[in-house]
């Protein structure tokens, strides 16, 4: 009968009375699962204070903090995330977002204190119990990420396409690869402090994601009046610090930045750039070279009203941007767009005027309110071995600025090249690619003191030079070069041990029995260049201080011990553009200063 | 799903008609017809399942959307209505009379948005805001971390740094201060 | 003594009706007492109140009153970026966060057109039936306990806690899992986590059994919820009753077959149902879907790749933008059709989200008109046995 069942039935729960009770005997100390999301753990050496975390965090709990004994640096803030668990959800999203991957959660979850203060503290650097307990959440793997890791790569000529002539071989970003790479951005700003003219990097990223180029172009000039150049050959020592490359490619903040200079149309510059009305403020400078530095000196002078003159030794300007930098890699229109634009805000320039000969400088400072000079590293260095005085040794930069001024050099069948740099890797493609179109083969071979992991050269440099059939051979010092009935037959080497002593001063060790002779019938330096600054009278160069090792002083504004005399550019710091870019901006606030003052 | 909205066209006049799925329609209408249209798909086209009655505030266009959204379960397809009215004194007509939990629907709207239903059951009764005071919370205007700030204290000594200004105070301060500019002693 | 337990309230006396309608209780004339049920009555997973007035111990009036834990999750997402609202909106149903998460997850991926993993799938699916079974695990028993038969309650618990330890382990989390997440989940199974978890479910088995003598073959518990707390087949479409209320009077809805996501279509399960729309067979309906998410999770388990990608690419988080568009997306949670309607903007943050939960209908117009004329006794049955979540109302 179901009746008597439904009333009987209930009682079978007392067979439990026997049974062992399933109740935890001791809940506290139970271990977490080992994904558990218990306090946070930050690894402080590798955290680099980029703040991601704290902008994800959707309970604002975390703050960005100085912490003593952790120094502000190139890439690493100095600041580190401390944690208000008055607010954390323990969501750990700042774990999965965290660019170095320093941040983690450990399994604790027991810990109380009767001090509600103790709860905000800074993981790594405030010391915990469970600091060094293995188990939590990490970011999970593979494949889960918050951001793109992987670059979009740059559409490149193919070397086969690229190896006889002289055209641009980087194509350029479209505009569907250039969201996409700017998306990439986390917007930390690291990168800023890092970069010479600490160019509003983050901001001209978002301003394409947003695809406001007009915008993005106002933000490069606030700080870069030549950008279609750096976009195409700037040392991109941001993207050496980029937050996002301590986990994946950094940022290509390099083509992003040329491809906002690419999609706007020259005519366009002074309007977006609000520079249709400058008002003259009847002041004078004088700029010696057209380099970065004297155009970039020139530009934020001129858009503060000076009148500014250029004197320029050569036919055209740009400085080492256009007789030292090959073409292929930044082609001569694109370094005409950056100066047009600067020349139309009313500079004036001087062309085939050399400074100390045509005029001296005692006249440009009688003429004009002060002077910048910006003449750059032209002097070719020799390695001074036996046979180095040949006429067929040449000097990188000289044979550079013939191929740009197109003139005709000299160019044989076997040619090596002495130096690792960036100059050398130029040097040896563009030979290579004009031993290509007059004989239709390369043999041209670079070596260099350094060994291939401390070669100066970018890496990309060497690899492309290699794909471009140059060979590269690194690690041996030059001893002699060979000559037999007065034609070079090549050059001896031996081994380098290495380059620099303990103290990291140059001083290079050989291995004498290790040698190696590379048959050439033409040789090129290019090991590096010096300054010429004749053009500087005994009477000035009095009032300017030199150090021992005889470089110019100058104060923060680049001003030298002859108050009206500025100076900027490889020959006081660099050597590269972007250097001699801030160089120039911070002059021309100097001498505006410095006029001001006088006047 | 297609020949559906083919009659429904033929007597009202549809706007902005999205298909978000093949079984998921999205259809704008007049006010004025609204109530007419989700009565009719009730009683005539079978859906008989109300799903949901909300609203979205499109402050910048100063309109409230209403959003009437309903299923047919047998062929198992929604249709989401939206109608546009009037931010300021935002009021439409009640369809309590259609489905019963309409009526919660309407006194949720009125209190987190202010819209007035007039004739709906209990629209003007508290129904999750005891005792509040401020504009209704749900328009887009009322920013909730400024009520919090406003009405709540702040944890004492929380500050924050942004890396990059702060990078830059540290090691690059813009201004080098002008005595360190040479004066000139002329 | 027949007489006594058939006894039945002579409403055509008191209270009488108003010419408009409305009934006329006039408290000061004695023969009326208001009550209040709640706010914090164990009944229900939350706070909720019922304000009851009575006459003798029959109700003639009900209201339900909400707002003791509104947290304006809504508009917190609203103000956050799209990565940032699987976190905060776990809480709008405390006792089944990954419907939460799921619906919300889906909702930016409809509207962004992103394809997750098949293995986020089926570990999404594997997610939310475990969510199921710990709320059946509570409610089932839950039932029992309105009856004052809290052992089955006890069992329940114990059981509900083993299978937060299979989350814990799974997601690193007991209660607020945060494990779903707009592109896929954030973690594979564990080592070892099919075989604890199969050990879990045996112990399950067990306690189905168990819970059908103590419960399901009681006369007490027949007594009491056999024909009370009646849901009529017609109030269905006309309350928005979803999930196991409507299926205990007969009519066959549930999201996963009618609106297949996720994996269901390739698990092999019907729903069950039950005819008289009581609270036996509310119960019986919950009972059978326990057994029912057992051998779904077994089945779940068995089928799962071992190995694959949890999470598809997204646009990076900290500045994702979605076009202009608006979508609903549902899915069955214990409780019923548990919808999402999500709008964006071109932002990168959504303009509405608007959560659409089966409490929301049951707990508010269906249970005020149900407990009319119920005995005292019985309302936080009925209530119970609506299977109520006040957070997820509010929200
Ligand atoms: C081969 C090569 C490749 C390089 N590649 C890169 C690169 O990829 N990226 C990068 O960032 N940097 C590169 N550099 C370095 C960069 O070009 C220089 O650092 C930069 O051009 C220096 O700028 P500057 O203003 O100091 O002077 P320069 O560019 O050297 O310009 C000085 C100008 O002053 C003129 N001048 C000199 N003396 C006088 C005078 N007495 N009267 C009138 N005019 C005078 C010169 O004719 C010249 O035009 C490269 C350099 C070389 C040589
Ligand atoms: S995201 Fe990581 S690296 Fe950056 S500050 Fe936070 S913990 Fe440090
Ligand atoms: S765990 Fe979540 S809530 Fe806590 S600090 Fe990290 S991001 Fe913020």
């Amino acid at each position: 009968m179901g009746k008597i069942k439904d009333i009987l039935s209930p009682f079978t729960a007392w067979g439990n009375v026997v049974k062992e009770p399933v109740t935890i005997k001791k809940p506290i100390g139970r271990e977490a699962a080992p994904r558990y999301r218990g306090f946070h753990k930050n690894d402080i050496d590798t955290c680099i204070g980029c703040g991601t975390c704290e902008v994800i965090c959707e309970n604002e709990a975390i703050d960005l903090v100085p912490v003593d004994g952790i120094e502000t640096k190139d890439g690493d803030s100095g600041l580190r995330p401390m944690i208000d668990y008055g607010r954390c959800c323990w969501c750990a999203l700042c774990v999965d977002v965290c660019t170095t991957g320093s941040l983690t959660l450990s399994n604790e979850y027991t810990w109380v204190s009767e001090d509600p203060d103790e709860f905000r503290f800074i993981p790594g650097v405030d010391k915990k119990s469970w600091d060094d307990n293995e188990k939590g959440w990490k970011k999970p793997e593979p494949n889960y990420e918050f951001y793109g890791k992987k670059r979009v790569e740059m559409p490149e000529l193919h070397a086969e396409d690229r190896d006889k002539s002289f055209i641009e071989f980087v194509t350029g970003y479209s505009k569907q690869q250039a969201e996409e790479e700017a998306d990439r951005c986390v917007e930390c700003g690291i990168c800023t402090a890092t970069c010479p003219a600490h160019m509003g990097i983050p901001e001209y990223i978002k301003a394409i994601r947003n695809d406001d180029l007009e915008e993005g172009l106002r933000i490069l000039y606030e700080t870069n009046p030549l950008p279609e150049i750096c976009g195409r050959i700037c040392t991109h020592k941001c993207e050496d610090v980029c937050s996002v490359g301590h986990n994946g490619d950094p940022i290509s903040i390099r083509w992003l930045k040329r491809y906002i200079a690419d999609q706007n149309p020259s005519e366009k510059y002074k309007e977006i750039l609000n520079a249709e009305n400058i008002e003259n403020n009847g002041k004078k400078v004088a700029i010696i070279g057209s380099g970065p530095s004297g155009l970039s000196a020139a530009y934020y002078l001129a858009l503060t009203g000076y009148e500014c003159t250029i004197f320029e030794k050569l036919p055209e300007a740009g400085g080492m941007m256009r007789y030292g930098i090959p073409e292929y890699r930044l082609p001569y229109d694109q370094i005409d767009k950056d100066i047009n634009y600067i020349l139309s805000l009313g500079v004036d320039i001087k062309y085939n005027v050399n400074i100390g000969t045509d005029i001296t400088l005692d006249k440009l400072k009688k003429d004009y309110d002060a002077v910048f000079a910006g003449t750059g590293l032209h002097l070719g260095r020799s390695t001074r071995i036996p046979g180095s005085d040949h006429e067929n040794v040449y000097f990188a930069t000289d044979l550079l600025r013939e191929i740009s001024l197109g003139n005709e050099i000299h160019v044989s069948e076997k040619i090596v090249v002495i130096g690792g740099g960036n100059v050398a890797m130029d040097i040896t493609r563009s030979l290579a690619r004009l031993q290509n179109n007059k004989f239709g083969k390369v043999n041209v071979t670079a070596t260099s003191l350094e060994s291939e992991d401390i070669m100066p050269a970018d890496r990309e440099e060497v690899v492309e030079a290699r794909e471009e059939k140059a060979i590269i051979d690194p690690g041996w010092g030059p001893t002699s070069i060979e000559i037999e009935n007065g034609k070079i037959k090549g050059l001896h080497v031996q081994k380098c041990l290495s380059v620099f002593d303990e103290s990291g001063r140059f001083n290079p060790k050989f291995d004498e029995s290790n040698t190696k002779f590379f048959e050439a019938d033409m040789i090129v330096e290019s090991i590096g260049q010096g300054m010429d600054v004749e053009y500087i009278s005994e009477e000035i160069r009095e009032q300017i201080e030199f150090d021992q090792r005889g470089r110019i002083q100058v104060n923060d504004y680049f001003q030298t011990g002859a108050k009206w005399l500025f100076i900027g550019g490889d020959i006081i710091q660099g050597p590269d553009v972007i250097h001699g870019i801030a160089n120039g901006h911070k002059a021309a606030i100097g001498i505006d200063k410095f006029i001001n003052q006088n006047g | 799903m297609k020949d559906l909205l083919e009659r429904l066209n033929t007597k009202y006049n549809l706007t902005d008609i999205k298909y978000q799925r093949d079984n998921l329609v999205f259809l704008t209408i007049g006010k004025e017809n609204t109530i007419d249209l989700v009565t009719h798909l009730r009683d005539y086209e079978g859906f008989t399942h109300f799903v949901l009655l909300s609203c979205v505030d499109w402050i910048e266009e100063g309109k409230f959307q209403l959003t009437y959204f309903l299923n047919q379960p047998e062929r198992k397809y929604d249709i989401a209505i939206r109608t546009m009215i009037d931010r300021d004194n935002a009021e439409m007509v009640s369809a309590h009379h259609l489905w019963r939990q309409i009526t919660t629907y309407q006194r949720e709207l009125r209190e987190m948005y202010g819209i007035n239903f007039p004739g709906s059951p209990g629209v003007d009764e508290n129904f999750i805001l005891e005792g509040w005071d401020d504009i209704p919370p749900m328009r887009r205007e009322f920013d909730t971390k400024q009520y919090s700030e406003d009405t709540f204290f702040p944890r004492e000594g929380r500050k924050t740094h942004d890396p990059a200004s702060y990078m830059k105070e540290k090691l690059y301060p813009t201004e080098p201060t002008t005595d360190k500019v040479n004066k000139t002693d002329e | 003594m027949n007489n006594l337990f058939n006894w039945e309230p002579d409403r055509s006396k008191y209270p009488t009706v108003k010419d408009n309608g409305e009934l006329d209780v006039d408290l000061s004339s004695h023969k009326f007492t208001k009550l209040w049920v709640g706010p914090n009555h164990p009944g229900i997973t939350g706070n909720m109140a019922v304000e009851i007035t009575i006459s003798g111990d029959e109700i003639v009036q009900a209201k339900t009153h909400v707002g003791y834990l509104h947290r304006g999750f809504e508009k917190l997402i609203e103000r956050r970026l799209f990565i940032q609202g699987f976190p905060t909106c776990i809480r709008m149903c405390v006792a089944e966060p990954d419907y939460n998460e799921y619906i919300l997850s889906k909702s930016i991926e409809d509207l962004s057109g992103i394809e997750i993993p098949e293995m986020a799938e089926w570990l999404r699916t594997l997610a939310l039936e475990m969510a199921r079974l710990q709320s059946l695990l509570r409610t089932v028993p839950g039932q029992g306990g309105t009856f004052s038969l809290g052992l089955g309650v006890q069992w329940g618990m114990y059981l509900r806690d083993l299978i937060s330890d299979r989350f814990e382990e799974l997601t690193g989390a007991r209660i607020y899992h945060m494990y779903i997440l707009p592109g896929g989940v954030r973690g594979l199974l564990p080592d070892g986590f099919k075989a604890r978890m199969e050990e879990n479910l045996k112990l399950i088995d067990q306690f189905v059994i168990n819970i059908k003598k103590l419960m399901f073959d009681n006369v007490i518990f027949k007594k009491r919820a056999i024909g009370v707390g009646v849901i009529k087949k017609e109030w269905v479409d006309q309350f928005g009753i979803v999930g196991p209320n409507a299926r205990a009077v007969g009519i066959s809805r549930d999201i996963r077959k009618d609106y297949p996501y996720l994996k269901y279509q390739e698990l092999d399960f019907e729903p069950p149902i039950a005819k008289n729309g009581d609270i036996f067979a509310r119960s019986t309906v919950r009972y059978q879907e326990l057994i029912q998410t057992v051998d779904l999770i077994r089945q779940i388990m068995a089928k799962m790749p071992e190995k694959g990608d949890i999470k598809s690419p997204t646009p990076n988080v900290l500045h994702w933008k979605i076009a202009k568009g608006e979508t609903y997306i549902r899915s069955e949670s214990s409780r019923g059709e548990y919808g999402m309607y999500y709008v964006t903007d071109g932002s990168d943050k959504p303009r509405r989200i608007n959560l659409r939960g089966p409490s929301y209908n049951h707990a508010m117009s269906l249970l005020e008109h149900m407990l009319i004329n119920a005995n005292i006794s019985d309302v936080h049955a009925i209530m119970v046995s609506l299977q109520t979540c006040p957070p997820e109302i509010e929200r």
